[in-house]
């Protein structure tokens, strides 16, 4: 089964709860990991993993380059280009600018000198693997800065995490998608047999969290609720009542608990770190829920 | 003149120092703050305000005369994102949730007319006047939509038509081309991170991507009471930045942003911190630095 967990907003605990449930799952269960925030990688860092056993490069996106010795400064690709990616530097010379440019070729294709421009690969990032000291095998990885496809790399990683769950005999992949709804998140998402979404009780993270379940809709599969930091905002009823409203079961509420951050500054689960942390316990019970109610 | 407000992670708290960076700063600048987090807007949550003046952002996507259509399929090999598939005989068809919208190949189609113009909306841009004296604009995209570019730019482009003196811009999590984008342009980088292991590491990230626009950038360190500052300092001067605030923990600030109600308004010690920040950078961008 591959269970995707999602949240929207950033900063909800996806990575701590994603951490902590792998904890308890990987004495019942043959797991894998996958930590799809391409972005921002941090499931690996939790669950102390120091040095990468196998890493992939990654060339898949595009970028555009404009040879200054041909090109006859006509402009037409500044105007053209649909993200406003070519500036002008203080020679007057035309430039792209890699950080931000999306590789769709429109500057190639409008220019009308042959050759000037050209697409060239270029490396997006690396996918790595690693086993954690837990034992199950987790894949991660790390878009270059101010690089675009962080959702092709996520795209990869789940299909390299599928042809270990093939070799291993494994029968679980969890994946961690990155905060937001775009590329990355699709790409967690798709494929999955069911979403679990976290949200904290707060106008943002609900607003974040509704979205994020349409991204679920729209792949027709089940999606259950957690709550984090569940006792943060006591009068705040409306997360409940839109699962509630939605049909969404919520298979547990976590309280706010300085447990956590402490066991993050360990680089461990907070349910190894700190067992008996009220966190702790109730990350316990939800284990055991989505054990008996999901995975079977 | 612009600013940025970003930081690798999620949730460390880039809105909020946002938001109340643009109460405190709307008192000295005419001022419009970009909410450039297209996948997750939440400024106007913060606020307290209703987002208004929507906008649809429509993106360009091909529709095929085929009674003009020659089948040649250059459309297809020139779409980058493969959004255009041929049948056997050439026939091209498009799945548009993969299309850009960059027009490829509209412009290398050879029969004048065989593609013709269709959009769909692909999100919304708001801009919304707050009670705290400056214009908000808000970027969202639909839900479905894969491609935040577009909405990015369209969003950053109607903030820029707008009549200001300071343009503040908050991102979205992360270091991908999209937050390069919305930092574009800035005179300062603020980037808000977390003093954990994790918060760090991410830290280092838009600290390269800082340094690769050539921006000068400072750090503020949120919930600082909950790990090692002095690690943020280092990884900071390695990238010649400077850690220039620190906001502690607070349950004061968890009420202001549950209740959508700047902290910088009220009279508490957090306030302060917020305020102190805010002449700084009117210092810095006053030339005080």
């Amino acid at each position: 089964m591959q269970v995707a967990i999602a949240s929207g907003k950033g900063g909800v605990g996806k990575s701590t709860i994603t951490a902590s449930l792998l904890y308890f799952l990987k004495d019942r269960y043959k797991l894998i990991a996958v930590d799809a925030d391409a972005e921002a990688p941090n499931l690996g860092l939790l669950l102390g993993v120091e040095e990468w056993e196998e890493e992939r490069e990654h060339i898949g996106a595009k970028v555009a380059k404009i040879n200054t010795e041909t090109c006859v400064r006509c402009g037409i690709c500044y105007e053209r280009c649909p993200y406003e990616s070519i500036y002008i530097d203080e020679d007057g010379n035309y430039i792209v600018n890699e950080l931000t440019c999306e590789g769709c070729n429109v500057c190639g294709l409008v220019c009308p000198v042959p050759g000037t421009i050209t697409l060239e690969q270029a490396r997006s990032g690396v996918i790595r693997k690693a086993t954690t000291k837990y034992g199950f095998p987790i894949i991660s990885a790390q878009l270059d800065v101010g690089r675009p496809e962080s959702g092709k790399l996520v795209t990869e990683e789940k299909e390299w995490a599928k042809k270990l769950m093939d070799e291993l005999n494994l029968e679980h992949m969890i994946v961690d998608s990155a905060a937001g709804i775009g590329c990355q998140v699709i790409a967690s998402i798709g494929g999955a047999d069911l979403t679990i979404l976290i949200a904290e009780p707060t106008p943002a993270s609900l607003s974040d969290v509704q979205r994020a379940y349409k991204v679920v809709q729209h792949f027709r599969q089940p999606a259950y609720l957690i709550i984090n930091k569940a006792d943060l905002n006591p009068g705040f009823t409306a997360l409940r009542e839109w699962a509630e409203a939605e049909g969404i079961p919520v298979i547990g509420e976590v309280p706010y608990d300085r447990a956590i951050p402490k066991s993050m500054a360990m680089l461990k689960p907070v349910v190894e770190a700190f067992p008996d942390s009220p966190a702790s316990k109730a990350l316990k019970e939800i284990a055991e829920r989505i054990a008996e109610e999901i995975l079977g | 003149m612009q600013i940025a407000v970003s930081g690798g992670k999620g949730g460390t708290g880039k809105s909020t120092v946002a938001i109340n960076l643009a109460v405190e700063l709307a008192r000295r600048f005419k001022l419009v703050l970009a909410d450039l987090d297209v996948e997750a807007p939440n400024d106007h949550l913060l606020l307290g305000v209703e987002l208004a003046g929507e906008e649809p952002v429509n993106q360009f996507m091909p529709k095929f005369d085929y009674s003009k259509c020659t089948k040649c399929r250059k459309c297809a090999e020139v779409c980058e994102e493969h959004a255009i598939i041929t049948l056997k005989d050439g026939t091209p068809f498009l799945m548009p949730n993969l299309c850009s919208g960059c027009r490829a190949c509209e412009i290398v189609c050879p029969v004048p007319g065989a593609i013709l113009e269709a959009f769909r909306v692909i999100g919304h841009t708001y801009v919304t006047e707050t009670p705290y004296g400056f214009t908000l604009v808000t970027g969202k995209l639909r839900e479905g939509e894969e491609r935040s570019m577009p909405l990015v730019v369209e969003a950053k482009k109607r903030a820029r038509n707008l009549d200001y003196e300071l343009l503040m811009v908050d991102t979205a999590a992360g270091t991908g081309n999209t937050v390069s984008k919305a930092i574009e342009g800035s005179k300062l980088l603020i980037a808000v991170t977390e003093p954990t292991p994790l918060g760090i590491h991410d830290t280092e990230l838009i600290l390269q991507l800082g340094k690769l626009m050539g921006l000068k950038t400072w750090v503020v360190v949120n919930r600082a009471d909950l790990g090692d500052v002095g690690k943020v300092r280092e990884i900071a001067e390695k990238y010649g930045a400077e850690v220039v605030a620190e906001i502690p923990y607070s349950e004061n600030i968890v009420r202001s942003y549950v209740s959508g109600r700047p902290i910088v308004l009220e009279d508490v010690p957090e306030a302060k911190i917020f305020r102190e920040l805010a002449e700084r950078v009117a210092g810095f961008l006053g030339g005080g630095e």
